[in-house]
């Protein structure tokens, strides 16, 4: 090949990357777009939460399903105690707390046992599905429906697994120990089960606790964290919570439950046989096994989301720490689609096949590295002449400017319907992050998602602990 | 202009839009911040006034107090008040049109809207508003909203009777839900003998289930004999009913078919025995559950360990000591 013809085809290449990534860019936006949209909808049409069928469940609290929530805790000495009175302590008219010590390394067992007089007991696990031994159930004197459940180290999965066996309840409600929930959380996402047998799973918001002040495993007052890794990651809560699952939930695509909180039908997950042990995207992959189970058994089902808050929980509060969480969770989405490929495009699995995994597809394999390539070829592709550079400045408003609509436009969503921010203050600085986070952050965590490629590829399967800087005490 | 020209202005007038709107919330809620202690003060002003009114003082009422801001007050109050004083008061509230826009706003377009009216006049409990709930539950368009409105008169404890609720919210025809059940149970102290005279009426079996279980909400013993016939009932579903609601009569008849319960052939009927022998604390029935510790089904075992720590004094189970870690 001549020189002006390898030329000629370094530049057609050039041209062809910088559209593709122009067009994946934008669909992703658009995509994000009318899940906005569909969100505004429900939320305006949203009957809201009031006392109208609350007050009977609390006259006739046998029709409330029971639940049992179960909260894997490792290492986690110095606030389990407070946590455990918290969860006691939620209003709901049957719940049982189940506690999974997973090998804690810490003195959280003893701190256990000795703050809640437990006894050995010789509780019966009705499935195990965990893959580490059992050491010893101990329940409390003081809290009759309090459990922990003592095991050998095996990651969060196998905790949960772990729980699930133990549970005898019809719903359990799969937790991280340090997750605030609300006072009313626990009665607010078992509302739906109430309405509807076919529900199998529900979701609710979470908020990220950094800034707020708690106070015995409970929160006390709504704050804003100081520095702005936290609050960039308020503004991407809200995008997710608030606009990408209530907008799934609503077309019936929702594929992910946070780990933070879910509830969901116990007897659907012993048949399921619980979390899989070999992903470190468990949430999302036990999901949309969900979806792949009940579509193969040819059972009706719904999974649903409850948009008001249910739990907080702490995000970590500088970008050490964020790098892993980031790089797991894009690790956990490619280790799901990987295990359920056909599912991808496959008019069998319906709405989930055609419009949700395609979706993840766009999000997590497609998404961040035509993002990051955009910004690098289209501004040097419009610098050589080979493009218009008034396609550079569309790329730089379909990706920067753009996202900052869709921050700013789930602020107004969180303003207008939730109202949970402290004061305009506050208000204020959320919707400053809302745009700032588009200049360098967004960026970072491109680098970061490509970082979990990495490891997917690799194979990695280290878990590093999120740094926590723990919460202001009133 | 080109496509990539319409892309930026198009996406420019976007962020502008969406910045003007977003501006403008948080000014609203600066405002508000900032009026909160003014709001506060009135607030406790039209408060004290509702107070001194019911109680029969003169006060000097300020009519220009805003209508919502009289509801949110009284929303405040009644909840602190029984008897006489909540009916006074909310005679004082509907002499006031109070509760006016409320009721407008039941004839909204939009369901949502409607179904916040009803859980306002829910509330309140109001002549005027459990009149207007009835009318929601007859003829509302939505069933949602029928299904809401005949909460919000069951939570008042004025439903219709059983018969008129099932039919109003469309119900026999499909299987009953959880809602139907809370329902029920709320019209059973209502109505008791019309409950025993729906069970006459050809209905299907899941039906006849939910209405034996809400006797034992009726508060009726008269029902005992119904559920001594229901007992021997062919369907393990309303022999299941039956023990559920003899444990919540309380009547001590109901111990022979609860102990016969416990030997029953079907697993749920026995896990219900159980249950309905502890809600009575039917101590007689401790040998009968002990041995339903060795039941073929699991969850009968587990319901029949956790019967007898509940059934037997404390001494008799004893605790392994706590191993200190």
């Amino acid at each position: 090949m001549s020189w002006a013809g390898t030329i000629y085809a370094l530049s057609t290449g050039i041209v062809w990357i910088a559209f593709t990534c122009f067009v994946v860019v934008a669909l992703r936006n658009l995509v994000a777009l009318a899940q906005l949209l569909i969100a505004a909808w429900v939320f305006l049409t949203r009957v809201k939460p009031g006392d109208g069928a609350r007050d009977l469940w609390h006259r006739y609290a046998d029709l409330a399903l029971p639940i049992s929530v179960i909260a894997p805790a490792f290492n986690e000495q110095l606030s389990i105690v407070q946590s455990v009175k918290a969860l006691l302590a939620l209003e709901y008219p049957e719940h049982e707390i189940i506690v999974v010590n997973d090998g804690s390394k810490d003195d959280t067992l003893g701190e256990l046992l000795r703050s809640f007089d437990m006894y050995e007991a010789q509780a019966t696990q009705i499935a195990a599905l965990q893959h580490t031994k059992i050491l010893g159930t101990y329940r409390s004197r003081r809290y009759p429906n309090l459990l922990v459940v003592d095991k050998e180290n095996g990651r969060k999965a196998d905790a949960a697994n772990a729980g699930i066996g133990f549970a005898r309840t019809p719903l359990v409600c799969i937790i991280d120990a340090d997750s605030i929930i609300e006072p009313d959380g626990l009665l607010r996402a078992a509302e739906p089960f109430m309405y509807d047998d076919r529900l199998i799973a529900v979701g609710g918001a979470i908020r990220i606790a950094n800034g707020c002040t708690i106070k015995d495993g409970s929160l006390q007052k709504i704050g804003i964290a100081k520095e702005m890794v936290p609050r960039f990651q308020i503004v991407e809560y809200l995008r997710a919570f608030l606009m990408n699952r209530v907008a799934n939930a609503h077309t019936n695509t929702l594929t992910l439950i946070s780990g933070a909180f879910g509830l969901f039908r116990r007897s659907t997950l012993v048949e399921m046989g619980g979390y899989r042990h070999d992903t470190v995207g468990e949430d999302l992959e036990l999901v949309v096994r969900m979806h792949r189970f009940m579509r193969d058994n040819r059972r009706e089902y719904r999974i649903a989301f409850v948009p008001d808050i249910v739990c907080w929980t702490e995000a970590p509060a500088a970008l050490q720490g964020l790098d892993n969480q980031r790089a797991r969770w894009q690790q956990g989405a490619l280790e799901t689609l990987q295990h359920h490929r056909g599912m991808i495009g496959n008019p069998r699995y319906g709405r989930i096949g055609l419009l949700a995994l395609p979706q993840i597809v766009l999000e997590d394999i497609l998404g961040p590295p035509a993002e990051l390539l955009g910004y690098l070829v289209l501004p040097a592709a419009a610098l050589l002449g080979l493009l218009d550079p008034m396609m550079a400045v569309a790329f730089f408003f379909v990706s920067v400017v753009f996202g900052c609509v869709l921050s700013v436009g789930t602020l107004v969503l969180e303003e207008q319907q939730l109202k949970r921010t402290p004061s305009a203050r506050d208000l204020l600085r959320i919707g400053m992050a809302a745009v700032v986070e588009n200049f360098g952050y967004r960026q970072i965590n491109l680098w970061y998602r490509l970082n979990g490629m990495r490891r997917f590829f690799r194979k990695d399967s280290t878990w590093a602990a999120v740094p926590r800087a723990g919460f202001t005490s009133a | 202009m080109s496509f990539y020209q319409d892309i930026v202005v198009t996406t420019a007038l976007c962020a502008g839009a969406i910045t003007i709107v977003f501006l403008a919330l948080v000014l609203r809620r600066y405002l508000s911040e900032r009026n909160r202690a003014r709001r506060d003060e009135r607030d406790a002003a039209i408060t004290r006034s509702y107070l001194q009114r019911v109680a029969g003082h003169k006060v000097s009422e300020a009519d220009t107090w805003p209508r919502r801001a009289r509801l949110k007050a009284i929303s405040r109050i009644l909840p602190l008040l029984r008897g006489g004083e909540r009916t006074r008061l909310l005679q004082i509230a509907e002499l006031d049109g109070v509760l006016r826009e409320t009721l407008r706003i039941s004839h909204s377009l939009y369901r949502s809207s409607r179904i916040n009216a009803i859980q306002s006049m829910q509330q309140f409990g109001s002549e005027a508003c459990i009149g207007r709930l009835r009318e929601m539950m007859a003829s509302d368009r939505s069933p949602r909203v029928r299904l809401e409105a005949a909460f919000a008169l069951g939570a008042n404890g004025a439903l219709p009777p059983p018969r008129e609720t099932l039919r109003l919210l469309n119900a026999l025809c499909r299987q009953p839900t959880r809602l139907d059940i809370a329902l029920l149970r709320s019209a059973a102290p209502l109505y008791p003998e019309q409950m025993l005279l729906l069970l006459e009426d050809e209905l299907q079996d899941a039906w006849r289930v939910q209405i034996i279980d809400a006797l034992g909400w009726s508060d009726n013993m008269g029902a005992i004999d119904t559920l001594d016939k229901a007992s021997n009932d062919p369907d393990p579903e309303i022999r299941c009913a039956v023990m559920r609601a003899s444990a919540r009569l309380g009547h001590p008849a109901a111990r022979r078919w609860i102990m016969i319960g416990l030997t029953d052939p079907v697993p749920a009927v026995r896990l219900q025995a159980i249950g309905a022998s502890v809600r009575l604390g039917l101590r007689k029935a401790v040998p009968a559950i002990a041995q339903l510790r060795h039941d073929p089904e699991l969850w009968v075992r587990l319901r029949a360990e956790q019967a007898l720590e509940q059934l037997e004094p404390v001494d008799d189970v004893t605790p392994q000591a706590a191993p200190v870690a």
